[in-house]
């Protein structure tokens, strides 16, 4: 395997967790809110996404649990913010701090072991294809389940009555409120659909991608994922882009190490890094001319 | 009657600070001894907080009722730490073990202001009458592991992913190197830095990304979970870790493990606490001391080597052997130690050089 074959193989497991919680923090944010705690929330999913899987050996008791159980704790952040009206970005931070806190109490007898992940399943045939067939065409059942979600996303958002009503409670709750949308309810089910992201998000990290638990493995994913939806201005396509050039780029600086190419591989650990921050004033500059 | 206690033991603290190192005042020993242990990772089967508990339950054993040890683990080095280390003074510890490099600052600000309390610290350089850094020699192991290594490499390309370029973890990669050289000179490695202490999926990317590049012994490189250990069996090849063993996470693979046991070290530390005689001092120990030591050899391994390793160890053990001697060249060719030269201790513990063999260069 080269290295080519080893990016194509490997980019998007690498992004998924990133594309995951930041489709989900997209929908939240384009509903009005902000919800800071997606590494909380990635990381309490991957820990009962693992006890699950660990206990029943079923991938799918582990999603569900992991998604259920990250909704419940979108949804306190939805009960601070929604329901008293608290300070978003303190009540998001909180929320973060306390997954945290939460994944490492209920993983803590599972410190450090491993399952079994997910075989890899090649597409309707095309893994006969060469070089691309067996590596980028050749990835687990939740790869090709979430490549489906983004699309279906963009379709809900995009081209359905449900996209418009989301970005205008977003945009002008006021309004949306005025012609009779349940402005609060929407949101609540968007914080909902974030949380549940976010777990599915940590499960994939946890049970299929390394599979293994430790406590503080998310290691800052959640971060980036926040990152993400501002680098792709709120649309679909521009997040599910920036998941995948930052799973690319953080592979390719580890390939281009164990190649023996002579970069600082603390520029190469920056880069993707760098590239967001690059997006964001390529972003501004141009919202300032078209001002 | 708490208070009462706390105020003795704050009179005896600031007698012991104006006399120094004073006659031993230590409590009786039918008084139960405290001992504190934060840790900087949770503490799992394996890893180095578990290590380090293992080092600690043999004192525990010794002690039986007279110990009564209190262990934080999971604390972030910074301010947290040295809170946390200050709690544990105050609550009456008088052996703190600090267990990773980070808290050194704050610990040395508690040995100067409790001469009473003695300090275990982990890979640090400072020294204190009550303070003690200890260090393993790892690079001992590892050249053994180099000589396997080579003996069962078919592409004679050898991989590493290692945590941060720093010297400790360099030596570890160039005995490494050396033992492998030792055997079959042709072999080169890679390796791989993923410039984060933890962080499983990165590892594990690392090391996937070493073996497309036709590595077939991989070393984890002071990982605390088995990620990279799980992903070799997986493909295949073999893999070796540091500290605690991890072949339950690769059956068939495991190519062994550069132990470390710490029991010894901390039960002569804290007999030296309780006579009132802690030695203070920067311990690096390594097989002479039985604190290194490699176990759990893959039984792939060629008798021939094995033989051929467990006379080099013993070699180690007794200082006939010298892993860091000339001649050794850089990756730029250059002569680095000279013929027969032996490197001293301080040259290793700074070195951050990269013998020839490794192809990587060295972040700068």
């Amino acid at each position: 395997m080269s290295g080519l074959e080893f990016l194509l193989a490997g980019t998007l497991a690498a992004a998924l967790p990133l594309l995951l919680a930041a489709l989900g923090e997209m929908v939240v944010e384009k509903a009005g809110l902000l919800n800071l705690g997606l590494e909380g929330m990635m990381a309490i999913g991957a820990a009962i996404a693992f006890i699950c899987v660990y206990h029943t050996g079923s991938h799918f008791v582990g999603f569900l649990g992991a998604a259920a159980v990250s909704t419940l704790t979108a949804l306190l952040f939805a009960a601070l913010v929604i329901g008293v009206q608290a300070n978003q970005v303190a009540s998001g931070l909180a929320i973060g701090v306390l997954g945290l806190g939460l994944s490492a109490l209920f993983g803590k007898s599972y410190e450090s072991l491993t399952i079994q992940g997910l075989p890899k399943l090649g597409l309707l045939g095309l893994s006969e294809i060469p070089l691309i067939g067996p590596t980028l065409l050749t990835q687990d059942i939740v790869v090709w389940v979430s490549i489906g979600m983004t699309f279906g996303l963009w379709w809900v958002l995009n081209r359905t009555k449900l996209g418009l009503v989301i970005t205008a409670v977003g945009e002008n709750p006021e309004a949306a409120r005025a012609i009779g949308y349940p402005v609060s309810l929407i949101r609540l089910y968007a914080v909902a659909f974030g949380g549940a992201m976010c777990g599915i998000a940590g499960a994939y990290a946890s049970t299929v991608y390394t599979p293994l638990w430790a406590d503080g493995m998310i290691a800052g994913r959640g971060w980036i994922a926040l990152a993400l939806v501002v680098f792709g201005t709120w649309q679909t396509g521009r997040v599910a882009f920036g998941a995948l050039l930052f799973g690319i780029l953080s592979l390719g600086e580890l390939t281009a190490q164990a190649m023996g190419i002579g970069l600082p591989s603390q520029v190469l650990s920056s880069l993707p890094y760098f590239v967001t921050i690059l997006m964001l004033v390529v972003i501004s500059r141009r919202k300032l001319r078209s001002a | 009657m708490s208070d009462t206690l706390k105020r003795r033991k704050f009179l005896k603290g600031s007698l012991a600070a104006t006399t120094a190192l004073a006659l031993p005042m230590r409590a009786s020993a039918q008084d139960v001894l405290k001992m504190g242990v934060v840790l900087p990772s949770p503490i799992a089967d394996v890893g180095w907080s578990h290590t380090l508990m293992e080092g600690v339950n043999t004192v525990k054993e010794a002690y039986g009722d007279k110990l009564e040890v209190t262990v934080l683990e999971n604390i972030a080095e910074g301010p947290d730490a040295d809170r946390i280390a200050n709690g544990l003074v105050a609550e009456g510890n008088e052996v703190l073990l600090l267990g990773s490099f980070g808290y050194q600052n704050g610990g040395i600000q508690i040995a100067k202001r409790n001469r009473n309390v003695s300090l275990i610290h982990a890979s640090g350089f400072m020294v204190e009458p009550n303070f003690a850094p200890f260090t393993a020699k790892y690079w001992q192991g590892t050249y053994l592991m180099g000589m396997a290594a080579a003996s069962l490499t078919k592409s004679k390309k050898i991989g590493c992913v290692g945590a941060f370029a720093i010297p400790e973890l360099i030596t570890s990669i160039n005995a490494f190197m050396l033992g492998a050289l030792s055997v079959d000179p042709e072999i080169t490695m890679s390796v791989v830095w993923v410039n984060s202490w933890f962080d499983p999926a990165s590892e594990q990317e690392a090391a996937k990304a070493l073996i497309s590049q036709d590595v077939d012994i991989l070393f984890s490189n002071a990982q605390d979970t088995p990620s990279v250990i799980a992903v070799a069996e997986e493909a295949g090849i073999y893999a070796y870790n540091l500290n605690s063993s991890m072949k339950s996470y690769a059956p068939t693979k495991y190519l062994g493990v550069v132990g470390t046991d710490w029991g010894p070290h901390f039960k002569r530390l804290v007999d030296g606490h309780v006579a009132g005689d802690f030695p203070g001092a920067n311990y690096w120990l390594g097989m002479e001391d039985d604190v290194v030591f490699t176990a759990d050899w893959n039984p792939d391994i060629p008798a021939e080597m094995v033989a051929q390793i467990k006379a080099k160890e013993a070699e180690i053990a007794t200082g006939d052997f010298v892993v860091f001697k000339g001649p050794l060249t850089d990756q730029s060719g250059a002569e680095r130690v000279a013929e027969g030269v032996a490197m001293t201790d301080g040259e290793i513990i700074g070195m951050d050089w990269h013998v020839a063999g490794v192809t990587t260069p060295l972040p700068s």
